[in-house]
């Protein structure tokens, strides 16, 4: 097979599409109609879909945090120190996961097929693999709820179910917390603990995404 | 956009170019239901992205942007689901004259070796074999000329290989 053989055995493709019932199969689309059905269907697409869930997020995320600061402001005494560390510190992870998701939101809007295929694909991979950094981010506040009832009172009073439950089993959550803020990686991807915790259709396009903007930057270098 | 008129004319372009959408969408999609869903699909983003063609502009560097942009996003989703269809499920090989049937054959082949590439490459390889010029295939892409020059002579050397083995 000659290289330039190629483009005459496409051609020869297009001519068997031409008289091909293919193109019948797809006349649907030509009926003026049809077409407008397809529009209506079609009006909200799958980014606008996500766009929509993502700034639902935000709003709920927004009215959760302003809940948050309101039982901060209202509980400003010593006696309730940790309720107050621990709430102010849910309420500070909640908004920068709320930033990411407007981020994201903002991404989503720049995205424009109309673009060179390259940086749309890079954009819609930077999207999906930046989706991870959310629980990344998000599993920080686990300690946090571990904490919130703690007061100065129990833990000088020598009870042993501060030192011996309620303090090590906050330890215990803090350290997991930042080690799955270290490791939630794609790099991690094939170990077992990481496919056990994303163990869904979504978080696996995601987590791929990242190994496709690798593949568009190796795509881009002049190399062969 | 949204006279009668304005989506007649869109209408008359979009069949003009059908082969085209058909081709691209043949090459990300084996599954016939698939395949159907990214032909609407191209062809939608067509309509919504028609304010943004600038006439200034070719038509087909425009169209072929947006059919392998969606085409991509497309595949990326459902590859999954497609991976698992046999090939030979998707290609009608109709009882044809002898001459016919080696013609028929080597475009099954083609189909199958493309279909076989990276969805990068894939959208490279469909714009050489629509023989659009190196200069506007960088253009479609958003990469160097010299790249894409690089990248079709190794593709084609992979495919002249892949026929000549499938031939001995």
């Amino acid at each position: 097979m000659n290289t330039d053989e190629l483009q005459s055995l496409w051609q020869a493709y297009d001519k068997k599409l031409e008289d091909s019932k293919f193109l019948n199969m797809q006349s649907w689309a030509l009926n003026l109609q049809c077409f407008e059905d397809l529009q209506k269907q079609k009006a909200k697409s799958k980014l606008n879909k996500l766009a929509a869930i993502k700034i639902w997020m935000v709003v709920v995320g927004v009215i959760w945090v302003l809940l948050l600061l309101f039982l901060v402001v209202n509980s400003l005494i010593f006696s309730k120190i940790a309720f107050v560390v621990s709430v102010g510190m849910i309420a500070l992870i909640t908004t920068v996961g709320i930033v990411m998701y407007i981020k994201q939101v903002i991404l989503i809007k720049q995205i424009d097929n109309n673009e060179s295929i390259t940086v749309v694909q890079e954009k819609l991979a930077a999207l999906q693999s930046s989706t991870l950094n959310i629980p990344r981010i998000l599993f920080l506040q686990t300690p946090f709820y571990c904490t919130w009832f703690f007061t100065p009172v129990w833990a000088t009073s020598g009870d042993p179910a501060f030192w011996f439950i309620a303090l090590p089993i906050a330890l215990l959550f803090a350290y997991f917390s930042w080690w799955l803020y270290k490791n939630i990686h794609y790099k991690n991807m094939d170990k077992k603990w990481f496919k056990i915790l994303f163990n869904s259709p979504e978080w696996t396009t995601v987590i791929k995404a990242k190994g496709f903007i690798n593949e568009i930057e190796a795509f881009k270098k002049d190399k062969a | 956009m949204n006279n009668e008129e304005d989506k007649k004319a869109f209408l008359q372009l979009i069949e003009d170019n059908m082969r085209i959408i058909f081709k691209i969408s043949n090459s990300y999609c084996q599954n016939k239901n698939d395949r159907e869903d990214l032909v609407q699909e191209i062809i939608y983003q067509l309509w919504k992205s028609a304010h943004s063609f600038n006439a200034a502009y070719k038509f087909s560097t425009w169209m072929y942007r947006i059919a392998l942009n969606v085409a991509i996003s497309f595949y990326r989703k459902e590859k999954k689901a497609s991976a698992i269809i046999p090939f030979e499920y998707v290609v009608d090989i109709e009882d044809k004259p002898d001459e016919n049937k080696q013609t028929e054959e080597n475009i099954n082949l083609l189909q199958k070796f493309i279909s076989e590439l990276k969805e990068l490459d894939k959208a490279l390889m469909i714009l050489y074999l629509e023989t659009r010029p190196y200069t506007e295939i960088a253009e479609i892409l958003g990469i160097t000329e010299t790249n894409v020059a690089t990248k079709i002579s190794r593709i084609k050397n992979n495919l002249k290989e892949k026929f000549t083995t499938i031939k001995i």
